[in-house]
């Protein structure tokens, strides 16, 4: 079967300087040679640090911004090379919520009208149909139609990261990339948009693209969770390895990060040293080995693939270690 | 005033500006004296309103009729013309003398209702022996040096003022946003190229260039507001294009495009609402400027061309050595300009102030 989505040897490089008569002064590889499939309707979470190329991933798939190379295939077709109308047909199965409710929402636009934008674009039937239509999905996502003549500044966060749901889902997408959708919301307001985007990945059979930086959020919503460190997968595979058996340092550095609620089951700690180093000039060989506590002479000479540990197709679990497996 | 159908952003704006008195004020006023001198040719004119004349009515401001239309010719031999008008004048085709008429008919059942200054901006009135006549109860600012009623000619003076001024800003600003929007949206090399165009542009001597227009061509009004329009379209593309550069960025706008919007939609219907604060508020100024330059040009002698009423004529005839003593010939306009001037910047002040952010945070 045809993943709905498949990312190949993805890349996006930002050349720093280098315009009119300016000197190239590097090369930024935001996102460096990633690979991931997604079966329909299934969740596929990229998670990790800020910075390490989550969101560039996620415009790069929806072509809001150029693949330096790679092949996006969406239900088996190459975005890549698609343009115009082509691209503009496809647009309407796979859309994207954004991480700031506020700054998504065009503040000069009634609700009603920003939920209303993907039709009228895409020209989807009559006036009334879409008017219909904005009701339709205003109850969808829990909110009163009565509210459709607000606008955004009149709601609140999580209200208005439904107004930007109920847009993504305006046209019925195959696909839906969520970008953080819910960092900027209160802790309390978290959970209800969550479940709401599970309830409506199971009554529309949507597939996921879930970005996020939060742990506890990947092992909520996803079926895979891909963990990303400086543009690259580090560790890919089904919730439950990633999350039990962790194989890179890295994910387990993360995993250890992540604050438990019981003083009773607090664990000795080894946070990660130092910082993440820039994209413009990444270390040799492995990208984590300068902060790794695993490092061996190796590790600064070699950039290892991600390699399968465990599992077949769908399930399975891989990391980029040369001592995956190790440890733990 | 309420304003339905606008965004709260607008509203709020409106609000405040509305609460600021002295730029509302200022702006009625304006508006009154916009929509007055509309209707100058019924105000000042040497044509009647109405003629009721054997039980028709006639409306004369916009038709011309001869002096036969009604049962002039007898009346004209009296009339004290100039000597070589007089043999056309009794013919009876020439056209009526209302003011005439009027005096003629009084005490009779026919009416002639002429407008509160019974005088056009360009008719010598040749009542008197010399000109310029100081104010009396004829002509309330008196004559100029050609004669005319210095009133009517305000009037009209300040209709071609005011539309200058606002065609001119519509037109610079239309092309003037057009233009940074681009430079903004696009970005990239046409931005760069576009941006050295636009800064060799603004070095060009706008003056030196009218002037040498205006000697090769008789100026009309089109011809000057189009040079004018390609000297003062500059500034606002700095904004825009800065404006452009910041909104294009924003969330709203990749959602606009994750949603398959032409670059027109997104421009037209997603940016450009939101980058119109520098054009709302620089119009007022750019007014401001053009009336001043027109006067300027007029003053010059490089504006518009004899006899059309303007300010900035009517400062030069004032100036002019042989009229130091008619000092009313300078108070009307001068007075008229600098009232003008003032009321159009009360206005940019407060909308200027209505939209300051900072103010807005603080008192919202």
């Amino acid at each position: 079967m045809t993943p709905c989505l498949e990312v190949r040897d993805l890349r996006k490089h930002y050349p720093l300087g280098g315009g009119f008569l300016a000197a190239r002064r590097g090369i930024v590889r935001a996102v460096d040679g990633v690979s991931f499939a997604v079966e329909a309707g299934r969740t596929l979470v990229l998670a990790g640090e800020s910075g390490c190329g989550k969101s560039t991933l996620a415009r790069a798939i929806l072509r809001l911004e150029e693949p330096t190379s790679g092949a996006v295939l969406f239900e088996g077709r190459d975005l890549a090379t698609l343009r115009g109308r082509g691209l503009f047909a496809l647009r309407r199965r796979m859309q994207m919520i954004f991480q700031d409710p506020f700054g998504a929402l065009n503040p000069r636009m009634t609700a009603g009208e920003i939920v209303r934008e993907p039709l009228r674009v895409h020209r989807a039937g009559r006036r009334a149909a879409q008017e219909a239509r904005v009701d339709f999905l205003f109850q969808r996502v829990g909110l009163s139609p009565a509210l459709r003549d607000r606008y955004p500044h009149e709601f609140s966060g999580g209200q208005r990261q439904r107004i930007g749901i109920a847009r993504a889902l305006a046209l019925e997408p195959r696909l839906i990339v969520a970008d953080e959708p819910v960092s900027a919301l209160d802790v309390s307001v978290r959970a209800q948009i969550l479940n709401l985007l599970v309830g409506l990945q199971r009554d529309f059979g949507l597939t996921y693209l879930f970005i996020t930086h939060d742990l506890t959020v990947a092992e909520y919503v996803g079926d895979t969770v891909a963990i990303m460190y400086l543009g690259r997968i580090v560790e890919i595979g089904p919730r439950a390895a990633v999350f039990g058996r962790p194989a890179h340092p890295y994910t387990r550095a993360l995993l250890e990060a992540v604050p438990v609620a019981d003083p009773a089951r607090r664990r000795p700690r080894e946070p990660i040293r130092g910082e993440a180093p820039s994209p413009i000039n990444p270390p040799s060989g492995c990208p984590f080995h300068p902060r790794c506590p695993m490092a061996i002479d190796a590790c600064s000479a070699v950039s290892p693939p991600l390699a399968q540990l465990a599992g077949e197709g769908a399930e399975a679990h891989s990391a980029a270690c040369l001592r995956a497996g190790e440890g733990a | 005033m309420r304003l339905p159908g606008l965004d709260p952003i607008t509203r709020r704006r409106w609000r405040r500006f509305r609460a600021l008195k002295r730029g509302y004020v200022s702006l009625v006023i304006l508006l009154v004296a916009i929509g007055l001198s509309l209707a100058a040719e019924f105000i000042a004119n040497h044509r009647a309103i109405m003629v009721k004349y054997r039980g028709t009515y006639y409306f004369p401001t916009f038709r011309f009729y001869p002096k036969k239309t009604f049962g002039q010719e007898a009346a004209a031999a009296a009339a004290p013309a100039a000597a070589a008008l007089a043999e056309f004048d009794r013919s009876g085709d020439a056209e009526t003398d209302y003011r005439a008429l009027r005096a003629a008919w009084r005490g009779t059942a026919h009416r002639v209702f002429m407008p509160l200054i019974p005088y056009g901006p360009c008719e010598s009135d040749f009542d008197y022996a010399s000109w310029p006549t100081p104010p009396d109860s004829r002509h309330w600012l008196g004559t100029d040096a050609q004669g005319r009623d210095v009133l009517a000619r305000l009037l009209y003076g300040f209709r071609i003022s005011i539309f200058f001024a606002l065609g001119l800003a519509v037109a610079a600003q239309a092309f003037g946003v057009a233009v940074g929007s681009l430079q903004g949206y696009l970005g990239g090399r046409f931005d760069l190229l576009s941006q050295r165009l636009i800064e060799v542009w603004t070095t060009l001597p706008f003056l030196y260039i009218v002037i040498i227009l205006a000697a090769l061509f008789a100026p009309s009004f089109w011809m000057l507001l189009g040079i004018m329009t390609a000297f003062s379209w500059m500034r606002i593309t700095f904004y825009m294009r800065t404006e452009m550069y910041r909104e294009k960025t924003r969330a709203y706008c990749l959602a606009a495009r994750a949603i398959g919007a032409s670059h027109g939609r997104i421009v037209f219907a997603h940016l450009l609402p939101n980058c119109l604060t520098p054009v709302v508020t620089f119009t007022p100024f750019l007014v401001v400027g053009a009336i001043t330059a027109l006067a300027s040009l007029d003053y010059l002698g490089y504006g518009l061309p004899a006899p059309t009423p303007s300010w900035g004529e009517m400062i030069d005839q004032a100036l002019r050595p042989e009229n130091r003593r008619c000092l009313w010939l300078l108070l009307a306009p001068f007075a008229a300009l600098a009232a003008t001037l003032t009321l159009v910047t009360f206005v940019g002040e407060s909308i200027r102030e209505a939209f300051d952010p900072v103010r807005y945070a603080r008192y919202e």
